[in-house]
């Protein structure tokens, strides 16, 4: 009996960091859906791809210095953020701006051809190699009695709560955070009020495509390699948020951890103890989303919408 | 009693007809590789009866659907295992499946009742992984991820095994399948599914039964899907889970978004246009590109895939419907056009 405790107990941290990064990966999507009502289908392949360019730059220091230090991991950082800021301007001109105005499906379905092309570009660009990835905080593992607790999860928990609370600040005590929140609210009136609503959304963008590469980011250590199919994982974060609610900050968070937490465990300790969740675990998820849009089509934390004819 | 298509133009139906009665005679004239240019023709078809289903939920009702390929896999593998494994003649299981798919057509379209826009798309979106795991659930019957050998289509005692063949066969479903839509769009229930897109609320103010209609929707759809997996089971004698692939499903909404959506010759159009493109044009480009770079199968072909679709959705949303509507309009009113606005 102990023996399911300490298992469930350990998958539960381990399902908190899976959780956490389904969390940001939500987070990206609830920033565009709550401005432009866009829900952005590339959210995973913008993870892989951030995931990929941190490598690329480790890679490339590590030949220019020659070993490797956490001067390198910070400057690889940097580059990477560089990055997402610039491909968040990319994905404005191309996805936002000639697409204002159209219908919501069109913009979503040019969303999901920004998928396909990035998925595509970077298995041309980067080769069929599959990448060891490497994290600053190395993967050990330590005993806290008898639970075994890997240092890489606990690294991946603090820094999304950090990158969350950062995100947090950002949004509700800043003059950028506040009027987003406005132009989510009512972009003709926030324009009315005198936000330049057009310079929020590239912002919204901006923060969409860095959320995505810092999670990146913080997944790579934990996959065994880096490929294209970790754009799949953008997938599977969807549930989360809509299990949350699509546009909801906080439901986002709460529905990629519970997301993660059901799909460790579920992995673990129980289908080693049933067996017949054995069969079902990779769609676990889908099954309680649909259940969860049963009882609550809006999500948990959804707000319904009043539609005026 | 006034017809229902008195303001179009419909000389031109039989010529088509015959087009396609004539194409296989006319490649196999032309081309010694015209058994491969069938084969794509064949695989076109069946998309083609597909589409036009999709098109009547997602164009017509305006309800979206991200897992289309699950209808087809339940179809394929539905009359696989009846025709094979219980011994069903392959002419009912050609009218069985298509009724039971729309039946699971009616299970997913239960949460449409509820569920609006991305959460239903979300919600298809998951029937289709549950779908395609289900059917490594049952592995005893459908073989798995290894996949299953499915007989030959055997029609009154004709078997029907080559692409040749084939190709009579699934064009004569097209034609069917087209004509019925036609004649679905124009009449009361297409004029409620469209009127459903337009303004559920005006809808319902207008005294529309808004599950109902819904419901019939999917039913209808899920109908078309699984005629097509009946066509794709016994014509390709071979299916397996790799098949019906959550990025088909995506593939789908492409065709019918190249086409236009609400235009049932658009998802023809559309249709034939990717299928052509991806097995026709794509490969040549690629042949010619991998003598100066390393190219995995299927990467170079889902770049230009996607290029192609973001180019159309920027500059062309309606796609070729709404080009023709657009060169239409620009005749009509030809020498008095107020500016240059072709395409």
């Amino acid at each position: 009996m102990t023996d399911i405790i300490l298992g469930l107990i350990q998958e539960t941290i381990s399902g908190l960091a899976l959780g956490c990064i389904y969390a940001l990966i939500a987070l990206g999507f609830t920033l565009i859906y709550k401005a432009t009502e866009v829900v952005n289908f590339s959210q995973g392949e913008i993870m892989m791809v951030g995931a990929y360019i941190h490598f690329f730059f480790l890679n490339l220091l590590m030949a220019l210095s020659g070993g490797l230090n956490g001067w390198i991991f910070l400057l690889a950082f940097i580059g990477s953020v560089i990055f997402a800021v610039l491909f968040g301007i990319i994905m404005d001109f191309i996805i936002n701006k000639p697409l204002k105005g159209e219908p919501v499906f069109s913009v979503i379905m040019a969303t999901i051809s920004l998928a396909i092309i990035l998925r595509s570009l970077t298995a041309i660009l980067a080769g069929p190699l599959s990448i060891i990835p490497i994290s600053p905080f190395g993967d050990q593992t330590f005993f806290l009695n008898g639970v075994v607790i890997s240092i890489l999860d606990i690294s991946i928990i603090f820094s999304a709560i950090t990158i969350m609370s950062g995100f947090y600040y950002f949004f509700n005590h800043t003059k950028w955070g506040i009027a987003m929140k406005a132009t989510s609210a009512d972009a003709e009136a926030a324009q009315l009020l005198g936000i330049p609503v057009n310079k929020v959304y590239r912002y919204v963008w901006i923060f969409a495509s860095l959320v995505g590469v810092l999670s990146g980011i913080l997944l790579a250590p934990r996959m065994a390699l880096i490929d294209t199919s970790m754009s799949f994982l953008g997938l599977k974060a969807f549930p989360a948020a809509i299990l949350g609610g699509f546009g909801s900050i906080k439901g986002a968070i709460i529905g990629g951890i519970i997301l993660g937490i059901i799909e460790t465990v579920s992995l673990g300790t129980l289908s080693f103890h049933f067996s017949w969740i054995k069969e079902i675990n990779d769609i676990i998820v889908w099954i309680v989303l649909i259940a969860v849009l049963m009882i609550r089509p809006d999500g948990l934390f959804g707000v319904s919408k009043v539609k005026r004819v | 009693m006034k017809s229902r298509f008195e303001n179009e133009n419909l000389k031109w139906i039989p010529f088509l007809i015959l087009f396609v009665i004539f194409l296989p005679f006319v490649l196999k004239s032309a081309t010694f590789s015209y058994k491969y240019y069938l084969y794509v023709i064949n695989l076109a078809g069946i998309y083609i009866i597909l589409t036009i289903g999709l098109d009547i939920l997602s164009g017509y009702t305006g309800l979206m659907s991200l897992g289309h390929a699950a209808f087809l896999a339940l179809g394929a593998y539905f009359s696989a295992i009846m025709v094979d494994q219980l011994g069903i003649p392959f002419e009912l299981s050609l009218f069985l499946t298509p009724l039971l798919v729309g039946c699971f057509g009616f299970v997913i379209g239960f949460p449409a009742l509820r569920v609006q826009g991305i959460y239903l798309g979300l919600t298809t979106m998951g029937f289709g992984f549950i779908v395609k795991r289900l059917i490594i659930v049952f592995s005893s019957w459908t073989g798995g991820s290894s996949g299953l050998h499915v007989s030959d289509a055997k029609l009154f005692g004709w078997t029907i095994n080559s692409d040749w063949e084939n190709y009579f066969v699934i064009y004569f479903f097209v034609i069917i399948s087209v004509i019925i839509c036609r004649r679905l769009v124009k009449s009361k229930l297409g004029r409620a599914f469209m009127s459903i897109r337009d303004s559920e609320q005006a809808a319902i103010a207008s005294g529309i039964n808004l599950p109902k209609y819904k419901m019939i929707s999917f039913f209808i759809s899920g109908s078309f899907a699984g005629l097509a997996g009946v066509l794709f089971a016994h014509t390709s004698n071979f299916i397996s889970t790799d098949h019906f692939d959550i990025l088909l499903s995506v593939y789908f909404i492409v065709m019918l978004m190249i086409g236009g959506m609400g235009s049932i010759y658009g998802a023809v159009l559309g249709t034939l246009f990717i299928v052509l493109m991806e097995n026709l044009f794509i490969p040549l480009f690629e042949d010619s590109l991998s003598k100066y770079m390393y190219l995995e199968t299927g990467d170079f072909q889902a770049f230009i895939f996607g290029l192609i679709m973001l180019i159309f959705i920027i500059f062309q949303p309606l796609g070729f419907y709404g080009m023709w509507l657009k060169m239409k309009i620009y005749w009509k009113i030809f020498p008095f056009n107020p500016r240059k606005r072709f395409i």
